[in-house]
């Protein structure tokens, strides 16, 4: 009675996504609480897993691709048109809508780890690495556009959640179990090939991503740590 | 002149009188103000001279004069800043401010912050004047506390 499925998601997707869903979460968490240590690891990790992310769009498996999922207006205005239907939407991985939100999420998070590295509390105390590389009056700045953009993500999550449950109540349609099994069930027929992935490309993408994320965190500076 | 027109002539007068003193009143600052912003600007000043030891701590090279000079900052404010929080320049001001209501009722324990803060700030200042980073870090971190010990208690929170 098993229904045939189709592996439509690999393994360090699905880890990426739920790990950057627990590091965001951490995050604010941590900044709520003034918890700034913490918080600096919770964002130099985000930069890892984004750093994987960008590379794994272009040397990972085919739904993990940008040229893959990024569409043009037709294939979007197309799949909008689509909405309506409660037929289930048997995507290859992102729908050309969703493929955009993965952009647009990319970016804001992006743009708030980059602005978090250089921002700085208005005391001069607690401070991103790369704060040192600008003015004071410029790490203010950083700090209110990290501040801002979160307002952004919020929207996005948010927006994010709304496709889910749409997806759930209208089109009966579970979304969140692919993205944990990495499997949707098949449509009659379906002729989808199995997804390729290659596990060592994935670890020298880690290795990569790691090592400079740990370079940032370090403000690029490799002398001796810092005397305090 | 008719009487009407000499009527007209000075209530028009008499207004002109009325509105240029509102507008003076209206420009020149409240001395709550005048507080507020003096002392928003000092504090800004800290900020950067923290981070000009910060920056120096970070990049491990420390320039003498300037983490002298910065330290001198931080020490000079110590003295200047508790002064320019005259009663009635918290948030009821209805000027912007994080200032809370606690450093007027509690004026004592605000003091009290201050004396710390200047304290660790002037040792800062002996251990900048090693040009020495180990001394300097260790104290950078000590004021700090003070910093964020004051404004846990009497800073709103954003």
């Amino acid at each position: 009675m098993t229904t045939p499925t189709t592996r439509i998601w690999d393994p360090t997707i699905r880890l990426f996504h739920w790990l950057l869903v627990g590091f965001l979460a951490f995050s604010w968490w941590t900044a709520e609480h003034h918890e700034m240590e913490r918080h600096r690891f919770s964002g130099y990790t985000i930069l890892a897993l984004l750093l994987f992310r960008v590379y794994w769009g272009f040397a990972g498996p085919r739904t993990a691709r940008f040229s893959r999922f990024v569409r043009g207006p037709g294939a979007v205005v197309a799949y909008v048109r689509d909405l309506g239907s409660r037929k289930a939407h048997a995507a290859d991985g992102h729908n050309p809508l969703g493929g955009w939100s993965v952009i647009a999420m990319l970016l804001a998070v992006g743009l708030m780890v980059t602005a978090g590295l250089f921002a700085s509390d208005t005391d001069g105390i607690e401070s991103g690495p790369l704060a040192t590389y600008i003015t004071f009056d410029q790490s203010e700045t950083a700090s209110a556009v990290h501040g801002f953009v979160f307002n952004i993500i919020l929207g996005l999550v948010a927006l994010h959640v709304l496709a889910i449950a749409f997806y759930l109540l209208w089109k009966q349609q579970n979304l969140v179990r692919p993205m944990l099994t990495g499997r949707r069930p098949a449509q009659d027929h379906e002729t989808t090939a199995d997804l390729q992935w290659s596990p060592v490309r994935a670890l020298v993408g880690i290795i990569c991503a790691a090592a400079i994320a740990w370079a940032v965190s370090r403000g690029f500076h490799f002398g001796a740590a810092p005397t305090y | 002149m008719t009487p009407s027109k000499t009527i007209a002539l000075s209530v028009l007068g008499a207004s002109a009188t009325i509105l240029a003193l509102t507008a003076t009143l209206a420009t020149a600052a409240s001395p709550a103000a005048t507080a507020i912003a003096t002392r928003h600007a000092n504090f800004k000043k800290m900020g950067g001279a923290m981070k000009v030891l910060k920056d120096q701590l970070t990049s491990g090279t420390i320039a003498k004069p300037q983490a002298v000079a910065a330290a001198r900052t931080l020490a000079a404010m110590g003295r200047v800043q508790p002064k320019l929080f005259p009663a009635g320049s918290g948030p009821s001001s209805g000027v912007k401010t994080d200032a809370l209501p606690a450093i007027w009722t509690d004026r004592a324990a605000f003091d009290g912050k201050w004396k710390d803060y200047t304290t660790q700030a002037d040792k800062l200042l002996a251990a900048a004047n090693t040009g020495d980073a180990a001394p300097i870090g260790a104290q950078f971190k000590a004021l700090g506390g003070t910093c964020g010990a004051c404004h846990k208690q009497f800073r709103a929170d954003k």
